[in-house]
């Protein structure tokens, strides 16, 4: 097969200006906001639906992968082509196709930023609720393939609690509609199961979404606290009390020092964790509720309580958890982040386990996370140059994972399985659990030609190999041809 | 080879795990047809071993709960085995701390919600019936007045576990309320009505009960006027727990309790029943303070409190089984719709049964577009079965291609003269294909879903 080949042939279907072969430029594709790269052959980036259903017939014929791309932020190796072939960008298909204000509903090309969906809605009084910490630069397909959460989803739900129809291109080219506009329908849901299937089933190119109404009054807390643990009991009381905060955030001492380093949101460089916690609804209810739970932060050992003025005041308290992320990148050459998911009653016990964790693997771990539904987001930091160091925070992250499980959580609240976690969903899953979604994945995608290596660890009978030059977490880190950033 | 299926199933089960007397299997009848065997069994393992033991014999299996909802789907030519959840009945876990709950799915719907109450928390499943079981109601996704509120089964079903139909355990989601590892198969089963695999259990988050509640009616003269008031709640801050419309012809079965004698009653076709309004009921939950403004907001509406409130909300939630008891030929739709084509639907509904000599009995839920609505026959004789495939069909040519009408309930002479589940938005090659990966010998309900 001659490589120019299938790069006319993409040409002939996308434009000459919608296709790049050189190394190059394929380079930019190789990663994506987790560790793992991978180098695609080709990366596409089409325009309308049927070009996608014919680059797909090609793909299938050619016998290439496809591995569908927003803006690759995602952090567990998703749109990551580790197998080589197409990378399928969508950052031309971004148009926002409707605005139906009439059925509390919205129809989106996957490319469309999840922030723009939420500024175009405003001015009708409608947002997208589902608020990615990335929600700058994510897209809704994206979204829609890892079902992303953010701090809002405490109250809101997640993005499959939001998607009401899709269009799909399936990998055999044919194009099929699943549900539509009304909230549900006749047969089986296969809206809401194509929602997080991690672009192993279908490539999305139409999405339909669910408006939320802006809310009357908001009211922004930050508890501040010289215990960690007394966090976390916060946490607890404030579930038991019955109160379902929007968004209930928290950062330990070490992160919000960081954080503050770099966006001066006004944490307190003193103490030893806060809370971020909001509270939306009428008004009466905020500031009922923003009263009972300063009672609840102080009963439980908070220091001081402050409420955000104004909206400045309260923009800059969530620009500082928004952009923790790269405000750590700033001050440690490479970061793992994990994702795991614990009854939020055990909040204070994980913490110290971490603790625990950090200190056995000599490891720095900062934690900022969703505390209200208990996601937490150890940040584990390293440096990739250091091989010893690598594999000590791997390590680590799995063993915090290991923990998560072991208490009844998960390995994932919204970053997705990707190829970062395949091994650990053996240990979530019984073998037969897993024999039945493969099924349901080869039903949709027979030839693993979507996205394949994601989301289900490979069988024994049928290892899939792994392309050289491919990093894979699942491999020995040591091994040759594994690449961390 | 009835012989052969007791013995075999027996060895599985024990003796009490296994009926086979006539008298006991007619009870167990899908639309008139009786099963050959009636299996309980105790947990989700023996569900494995009977299944895989019905999938090489190519027996067919109805998965049974209390029974409450097999009247729907289409009717079956041949019932093996009917599988009954009866002995998997039991809260397997509660973490009150956590609002989570994990339950067995033949529990009776009405005793988790109670034993949730005891905690002030709630699990926001409307009581449709007492019998009626927590895997019966995630299989025909039952949707009633606090989906308004709290979403759908859907939204906070979080966790769930079943076996496919040759007998492999499946499992989907856990016990946190945030969890994206793996395939989402809680909503692949939700809503497919034991066609893909016999729930187990399964595991949900739980919501703080609300502290005091009210009710505000509001009546309207028509129509228009009801769906002009819900646009404007729709548009306002205020954000009900539930909120209900009820046409004319619904009242009735919210206010007499005694059922009659199904066979020799009919509504009355009121000749004023332009004078009696249709009616808005929106639940409100809150502090005095909330609830005073909202008062205030809705300033023209009649306020309904206490035992009173309890009681309207719990006959809205048995609406269906009202209907049904009180005319066994009634033919009870499930309507979903975008909220904007809720007047196009209803006013549908309206024309297709007078045309066929029905009388429209509507309740639902127009801020989500979601309706029930019964078509009671006029007749004291029965109406002839064309005239259902007649008004079904009349019904739905006036529906948008997005919206969907099952009919959920009707005699099952009528059914087979046309399709009680109608047409979907979603494609159903893919279903087929979903079907045939979960249940590869087709024995799960066969012939009675959508699909397979």
């Amino acid at each position: 097969m001659f490589s120019f080949g299938v790069t006319n042939k993409l040409k002939r279907i996308v434009g000459s200006d919608a296709v790049l072969d050189r190394p190059e430029d394929l380079m930019l594709y190789e990663y994506d906001g987790s560790l793992a790269r991978g180098a695609p052959k080709y990366v596409v980036f089409p325009q309308t639906t049927l070009q996608i259903s014919e680059i797909v017939k090609l793909a299938k014929h050619q016998e290439l992968a496809i591995v569908p791309r927003g803006a690759g932020t995602g952090l567990s190796g998703g749109s990551i082509a580790r197998q080589g072939g197409i990378i399928l960008a969508f950052a031309r298909m971004n148009r926002i196709l409707e605005i139906d204000v009439a059925n509390l509903r919205a129809t989106v090309q996957p490319g469309v930023v999840n922030l723009d969906l939420s500024n175009a809605l405003a001015p009708h009084g409608f947002y997208f609720a589902p608020d990615p910490s990335s929600q700058k630069a994510c897209t809704i397909g994206g979204n829609v393939a890892e079902n992303s959460g953010g701090p809002h989803t405490l109250a809101y739900g997640v993005t499959v609690n939001h998607v009401t129809g899709l269009e799909l291109v399936l990998p055999d080219g044919r194009i099929v509609q699943l549900g539509g506009a009304a909230a549900s329908s006749a047969g089986y849901d296969l809206t809401g199961f194509f929602v997080g299937s991690e672009g192993t089933l279908g490539i999305a190119t139409a999405i339909t979404v669910k408006l939320t109404r802006l809310p009357e009054s908001v009211a922004t807390l930050l508890a501040i606290y010289d215990d960690v643990q007394a966090a976390g009991r916060t946490v607890v009381a404030i579930t038991t009390a019955g109160i379902t905060p929007a968004a209930l955030e928290m950062l330990d001492g070490w992160t919000l020092r960081a954080v503050e380093a770099s966006v001066h949101a006004g944490y307190p460089l003193d103490s030893a964790a806060v809370l971020l916690i909001e509270l939306e609804g009428l008004r009466e209810a905020v500031d009922e509720h923003a009263q009972l739970v300063s009672e609840l932060c102080r009963n439980s050992g908070a220091r001081e309580v402050r409420r955000a003025r104004d909206e400045n005041e309260r923009q800059l308290l969530w620009k500082g958890r928004k952009t923790a992320f790269g405000a750590i990148g700033r001050i440690s050459p490479s970061y793992y982040v994990q994702d795991g998911v614990i009854p939020r009653t055990r909040i204070p016990e994980t913490l110290g386990k971490i603790d625990e964790i950090s200190k056995k693997y000599s490891l720095t771990i900062g934690n900022i996370f969703h505390a209200g539904d208990g996601n937490l987001h150890p940040l584990i930091l390293f440096d990739a140059r250091d091989a010893d160091q690598t594999q000590r925070t791997l390590d680590a992250g799995r063993e915090i994972l290991e923990y998560c499980i072991s208490i009844g959580g998960s390995i994932t609240g919204e970053h997705g399985v990707g190829m970062e976690k395949q091994d650990l969903m053996g240990t979530l899953f019984s073998d037969s659990e897993l024999e039945v979604m493969r099924r349901l994945r080869n039903c949709f995608n027979p030839d693993s030609l979507l996205n394949p290596q994601k989301m289900l660890p490979s069988t024994r009978t049928c290892k899939e190999a792994v392309a050289p030059g491919h990093a894979s977490l699942d491999a020995p880190v040591s091994s040759a041809g594994v690449e961390l950033r | 080879m009835q012989a052969g299926i007791d013995s075999r199933l027996e060895r599985l089960l024990g003796a009490g795990g296994v009926l086979a007397e006539s008298a006991l299997l007619e009870r167990y009848a899908i639309d008139g047809v009786s099963p050959k065997l009636v299996v309980k069994p105790e947990n989700a393992e023996q569900i494995c071993a009977v299944l895989r033991v019905c999938n090489e014999e190519q027996w067919t299996v109805v998965p049974f709960g209390a029974g409450t909802q097999q009247h729907a789907g289409r009717p079956p030519e041949q019932v093996d085995v009917v599988l009954s959840t009866e002995k998997l009945n039991c809260i397997q876990a509660y973490d009150s701390g956590d609002l989570t709950i994990s339950l067995q799915s033949g529990a009776p719907v009405v005793e988790v919600v109670d034993a949730c109450a005891e905690h002030r928390q709630l699990l926001p499943i409307d009581v449709a019936s007492e019998r009626r079981t927590i895997g019966g109601a995630l299989s025909t996704s039952q949707s009633g007045p606090l989906r308004a509120g709290f979403g759908s089964l859907r939204d906070f079903c979080i966790g769930i576990s079943f076996v496919t139909g040759d007998g492999v355990s499946g499992r989907g989601g856990g016990r946190v309320v945030k969890n994206v590892a793996g395939y989402d198969l809680m909503k692949l089963l939700i809503g497919s009505y034991g066609s893909l695999g016999v729930i187990t259990s399964a595991n949900f988050k739980l919501f703080p009960a609300p502290q005091q509640t009210t009710t505000l009616m509001c009546d309207s003269d028509s129509l228009v006027e009801a769906l002009a008031q819900r646009d404007s709640l729709i548009k306002s801050p205020l954000s009900p727990i539930a909120c209900e419309m009820i046409n004319p012809a619904a009242i009735e079965y919210l206010h007499h309790s005694e059922p009659r004698n199904p066979d020799n009653w009919a509504p009355e076709r009121s000749n004023t029943s332009d004078k009696i309004s249709w009616k808005l009921a929106i639940r409100f939950a809150g502090s005095d303070r909330v609830l005073a403004r909202i008062r205030i907001e809705l300033a023209s509406s009649s306020e309904v409190c206490g035992a009173e409130e309890a009681g309207f909300w719990k006959q809205i939630a048995a609406f269906e089984e009202r209907l049904a008891a009180r005319h066994r030929n009634v033919m009870i739709f499930h309507v979903e719709v975008p909220i904007s084509q809720s007047h196009a639907a209803l006013e549908a509904a309206d024309d297709a049964a007078t045309n066929f000599n029905f009388v429209a009995a509507i309740v639902g839920r127009p801020t989500i577009g979601s309706f029930v609505i019964g078509f009671l026959p006029l007749a004291i004789d029965p109406p002839a079965a064309t005239q259902y495939a007649g008004a079904a069909s009349d019904f739905r040519s006036r529906l948008s291609k997005a919206a969907s009408a099952i009919v959920v309930h009707c005699p099952r002479e009528a059914k087979q003269h046309f399709d009680v589940w109608g047409s979907t938005p979603t494609d159903l090659d893919l279903m087929r294909r979903v079907k045939h990966a979960l249940d590869p010998g087709g024995i799960l309900n066969r012939g009675r879903f959508l699909v397979g």
